[in-house]
Protein backbone atom coordinates (compact mmCIF):
# COMPACT_ATOMS: atom_id res chain seq x y z
CA UNK A 1 0.00 0.00 0.00
CA UNK A 2 2.66 2.68 0.95
CA UNK A 3 5.48 3.65 -1.25
CA UNK A 4 8.73 3.57 0.00
CA UNK A 5 9.91 6.20 3.03
CA UNK A 6 12.38 8.35 1.24
CA UNK A 7 15.70 8.23 3.60
CA UNK A 8 19.03 9.88 3.08
CA UNK A 9 22.00 9.78 5.56
CA UNK A 10 25.41 11.57 5.54
CA UNK A 11 27.98 11.12 8.54
CA UNK A 12 30.28 14.03 9.20
CA UNK A 13 32.76 14.43 11.82
CA UNK A 14 31.27 12.03 13.34
CA UNK A 15 27.51 13.40 13.65
CA UNK A 16 25.19 11.14 11.04
CA UNK A 17 22.30 13.86 9.34
CA UNK A 18 19.54 11.55 8.04
CA UNK A 19 16.43 13.03 6.32
CA UNK A 20 13.46 10.85 6.15
CA UNK A 21 10.13 11.68 3.90
CA UNK A 22 7.60 8.84 5.00
CA UNK A 23 4.86 8.21 2.18
CA UNK A 24 1.12 8.76 4.65
CA UNK A 25 -1.72 10.57 4.04
CA UNK A 26 -2.05 11.80 7.52
CA UNK A 27 -5.34 12.49 7.79
CA UNK A 28 -6.50 14.08 11.20
CA UNK A 29 -9.90 13.71 12.09
CA UNK A 30 -11.27 16.53 11.27
CA UNK A 31 -10.10 16.09 7.58
CA UNK A 32 -11.22 12.62 7.58
CA UNK A 33 -14.64 13.61 8.53
CA UNK A 34 -14.54 15.95 5.57
CA UNK A 35 -13.31 13.25 2.90
CA UNK A 36 -16.12 11.13 5.24
CA UNK A 37 -13.13 8.07 5.65
CA UNK A 38 -11.35 7.31 8.88
CA UNK A 39 -8.47 9.05 10.45
CA UNK A 40 -5.49 7.75 9.82
CA UNK A 41 -1.70 8.76 10.96
CA UNK A 42 1.80 7.44 11.84
CA UNK A 43 1.86 7.37 15.69
CA UNK A 44 5.27 6.21 16.08
CA UNK A 45 8.46 6.54 14.34
CA UNK A 46 11.68 4.94 15.25
CA UNK A 47 15.11 4.50 13.72
CA UNK A 48 17.96 2.31 14.32
CA UNK A 49 21.20 1.67 13.08
CA UNK A 50 22.55 -1.91 14.18
CA UNK A 51 19.54 -2.61 16.89
CA UNK A 52 20.72 0.61 18.45
CA UNK A 53 17.79 3.05 18.38
CA UNK A 54 19.33 6.55 17.22
CA UNK A 55 15.49 8.30 16.57
CA UNK A 56 12.18 7.72 18.32
CA UNK A 57 8.93 9.80 18.09
CA UNK A 58 5.05 9.30 19.49
CA UNK A 59 3.58 11.29 17.09
CA UNK A 60 0.05 12.76 16.22
CA UNK A 61 -2.50 14.00 13.51
CA UNK A 62 -0.67 17.19 13.15
CA UNK A 63 2.29 16.41 11.06
CA UNK A 64 2.06 17.30 7.75
CA UNK A 65 1.23 14.95 5.25
CA UNK A 66 4.16 12.50 3.62
CA UNK A 67 6.12 13.63 7.24
CA UNK A 68 9.06 14.90 6.88
CA UNK A 69 11.23 15.03 9.43
CA UNK A 70 15.41 15.49 9.95
CA UNK A 71 17.38 14.00 13.40
CA UNK A 72 20.94 13.76 13.99
CA UNK A 73 23.32 11.45 16.32
CA UNK A 74 26.69 10.29 16.64
CA UNK A 75 28.60 7.38 17.04
CA UNK A 76 27.65 5.67 14.07
CA UNK A 77 29.90 5.49 10.80
CA UNK A 78 29.88 5.25 6.66
CA UNK A 79 28.74 2.31 5.29
CA UNK A 80 26.17 1.39 8.02
CA UNK A 81 22.71 0.55 7.84
CA UNK A 82 19.89 2.66 9.48
CA UNK A 83 16.51 1.86 9.56
CA UNK A 84 13.53 3.42 9.74
CA UNK A 85 10.19 2.21 10.79
CA UNK A 86 6.73 3.85 11.43
CA UNK A 87 3.63 2.83 12.66
CA UNK A 88 0.17 4.76 11.98
CA UNK A 89 -3.09 3.97 14.04
CA UNK A 90 -4.48 1.14 11.77
CA UNK A 91 -1.92 -0.66 12.66
CA UNK A 92 0.12 -0.33 9.47
CA UNK A 93 3.84 -0.26 9.46
CA UNK A 94 6.47 -0.25 6.99
CA UNK A 95 10.54 -0.40 7.25
CA UNK A 96 12.94 0.82 4.67
CA UNK A 97 17.03 1.08 5.06
CA UNK A 98 19.22 2.88 3.73
CA UNK A 99 23.39 3.00 3.98
CA UNK A 100 24.76 5.79 5.67
CA UNK A 101 27.16 7.89 3.31
CA UNK B 1 6.08 -34.39 7.07
CA UNK B 2 8.33 -31.96 5.13
CA UNK B 3 4.89 -30.12 4.34
CA UNK B 4 4.07 -30.08 7.37
CA UNK B 5 7.02 -28.01 9.01
CA UNK B 6 7.18 -25.42 5.93
CA UNK B 7 3.29 -24.78 7.05
CA UNK B 8 4.36 -24.67 10.65
CA UNK B 9 7.02 -22.01 9.68
CA UNK B 10 5.40 -20.29 7.54
CA UNK B 11 2.87 -19.39 10.29
CA UNK B 12 5.49 -18.84 13.08
CA UNK B 13 7.28 -15.77 10.94
CA UNK B 14 3.67 -14.49 10.59
CA UNK B 15 3.22 -14.53 14.25
CA UNK B 16 6.45 -12.88 14.56
CA UNK B 17 5.43 -10.08 12.17
CA UNK B 18 2.59 -9.28 13.97
CA UNK B 19 4.73 -9.45 16.96
CA UNK B 20 6.83 -6.45 15.59
CA UNK B 21 4.78 -2.92 16.12
CA UNK B 22 4.38 -3.64 20.10
CA UNK B 23 7.87 -4.61 20.12
CA UNK B 24 9.25 -1.33 18.35
CA UNK B 25 9.75 1.24 20.89
CA UNK B 26 10.71 1.51 24.20
CA UNK B 27 8.47 4.16 25.39
CA UNK B 28 5.69 4.84 23.25
CA UNK B 29 3.94 8.01 24.69
CA UNK B 30 0.72 7.37 22.60
CA UNK B 31 0.36 4.32 25.11
CA UNK B 32 1.50 5.39 28.18
CA UNK B 33 0.04 8.98 28.11
CA UNK B 34 -2.51 8.90 25.61
CA UNK B 35 -4.42 12.15 27.70
CA UNK B 36 -2.11 13.90 26.43
CA UNK B 37 -2.57 13.48 22.70
CA UNK B 38 -6.50 12.80 23.01
CA UNK B 39 -9.30 13.93 25.06
CA UNK B 40 -10.14 16.09 27.24
CA UNK B 41 -7.01 17.21 28.56
CA UNK B 42 -5.62 17.64 25.33
CA UNK B 43 -6.69 21.14 23.88
CA UNK B 44 -4.16 23.78 25.59
CA UNK B 45 -0.41 24.01 25.90
CA UNK B 46 -0.92 23.86 29.56
CA UNK B 47 -3.27 20.89 30.14
CA UNK B 48 -1.25 18.72 27.61
CA UNK B 49 2.03 19.67 29.21
CA UNK B 50 0.60 18.42 32.83
CA UNK B 51 -0.99 15.41 31.86
CA UNK B 52 2.71 14.77 29.78
CA UNK B 53 5.04 15.76 32.48
CA UNK B 54 2.77 16.71 35.22
CA UNK B 55 3.89 19.73 35.55
CA UNK B 56 3.54 23.20 33.17
CA UNK B 57 6.23 24.98 34.68
CA UNK B 58 8.73 25.76 32.41
CA UNK B 59 11.95 27.90 32.52
CA UNK B 60 12.12 30.07 28.73
CA UNK B 61 15.47 29.33 27.43
CA UNK B 62 18.16 26.99 26.38
CA UNK B 63 16.18 25.83 23.97
CA UNK B 64 16.35 27.06 20.30
CA UNK B 65 13.56 26.97 18.25
CA UNK B 66 12.82 27.70 14.28
CA UNK B 67 9.29 28.50 13.09
CA UNK B 68 8.85 30.50 10.42
CA UNK B 69 6.89 34.43 10.82
CA UNK B 70 4.46 33.86 8.60
CA UNK B 71 3.76 30.63 7.18
CA UNK B 72 1.81 30.78 4.05
CA UNK B 73 0.62 27.10 3.95
CA UNK B 74 -0.67 25.81 7.10
CA UNK B 75 -0.46 22.60 5.92
CA UNK B 76 3.50 22.31 5.84
CA UNK B 77 5.07 24.03 8.63
CA UNK B 78 8.45 23.91 8.79
CA UNK B 79 9.86 23.75 12.64
CA UNK B 80 13.12 23.32 13.92
CA UNK B 81 14.01 22.45 17.30
CA UNK B 82 17.77 22.14 18.63
CA UNK B 83 19.25 22.66 21.82
CA UNK B 84 22.84 21.89 23.95
CA UNK B 85 21.01 20.48 26.91
CA UNK B 86 21.19 16.51 27.49
CA UNK B 87 17.71 16.48 27.75
CA UNK B 88 15.57 12.83 28.46
CA UNK B 89 12.92 14.21 26.02
CA UNK B 90 11.93 16.88 23.54
CA UNK B 91 8.36 17.70 22.45
CA UNK B 92 6.51 19.83 20.40
CA UNK B 93 3.23 21.77 20.99
CA UNK B 94 1.03 24.08 19.30
CA UNK B 95 -2.40 25.90 20.17
CA UNK B 96 -3.71 26.54 16.85
CA UNK B 97 -5.07 22.97 16.34
CA UNK B 98 -8.07 21.17 18.38
CA UNK B 99 -5.42 18.82 20.12
CA UNK B 100 -1.98 20.47 21.21
CA UNK B 101 0.39 17.98 21.29
CA UNK B 102 2.42 17.23 18.12
CA UNK B 103 5.43 15.04 19.20
CA UNK B 104 7.35 13.60 21.50
CA UNK B 105 10.41 12.57 20.76
CA UNK B 106 13.11 10.36 22.96
CA UNK B 107 16.48 11.13 22.48
CA UNK B 108 18.79 7.79 23.07
CA UNK B 109 21.97 7.62 24.01
CA UNK B 110 23.70 9.10 21.00
CA UNK B 111 21.01 11.40 19.44
CA UNK B 112 21.31 14.90 19.38
CA UNK B 113 18.37 17.59 20.45
CA UNK B 114 18.74 18.89 16.60
CA UNK B 115 15.04 17.73 15.26
CA UNK B 116 13.30 19.16 11.87
CA UNK B 117 9.45 18.35 11.19
CA UNK B 118 7.08 19.73 9.29
CA UNK B 119 3.64 20.16 10.96
CA UNK B 120 0.17 20.98 10.19
CA UNK B 121 -1.36 24.31 11.86
CA UNK B 122 -5.05 25.50 11.12
CA UNK B 123 -4.80 28.88 12.31
CA UNK B 124 -2.48 31.31 13.69
CA UNK B 125 -1.05 29.98 17.07
CA UNK B 126 2.20 29.22 18.98
CA UNK B 127 4.57 26.87 18.88
CA UNK B 128 6.03 25.71 21.85
CA UNK B 129 9.02 22.96 22.07
CA UNK B 130 9.99 21.46 25.23
CA UNK B 131 13.07 20.18 26.23
CA UNK B 132 13.23 17.89 29.54
CA UNK B 133 16.34 18.02 31.43
CA UNK B 134 16.00 15.87 34.53
CA UNK B 135 13.52 17.62 36.27
CA UNK B 136 13.49 20.67 34.90
CA UNK B 137 11.34 21.55 31.70
CA UNK B 138 12.72 24.31 29.21
CA UNK B 139 10.68 25.66 26.69
CA UNK B 140 11.00 28.07 23.62
CA UNK B 141 8.00 29.65 22.08
CA UNK B 142 7.25 31.26 18.47
CA UNK B 143 4.15 32.68 17.07
CA UNK B 144 3.23 31.60 13.74
CA UNK B 145 1.06 33.28 11.67
CA UNK B 146 -0.71 31.18 9.25
CA UNK B 147 -2.27 32.57 6.38
CA UNK B 148 -4.10 29.70 4.87
CA UNK B 149 -5.24 27.29 6.80
CA UNK B 150 -3.35 23.91 7.11
CA UNK B 151 -5.91 21.61 8.20
CA UNK B 152 -9.42 23.31 7.05
CA UNK B 153 -7.87 24.17 3.51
Amino acid sequence: MAKKTRIKAKEKKGITTAKVMANHAMLSYDEAKRKKTEANFITSMIAKVDEEIVYEASTSQFLSKNPFVQFKFKGSNKGKMLTFTWVDKKGNTKTDKKKIK
Amino acid sequence: MNRRKFLGLGLGLGAAAMMLPSTLSAVNFRETKTSAFEGPKSHTIDDAMTELYGTSKTTVGKVKLKAPDIAENGAVVPIHVSSKLAGKTVSVFQDANPESLVAVFTVPANGLIDYKLRIKMAKTGTVTAVVQDGTTLFSASKMVKVTAGGCGG
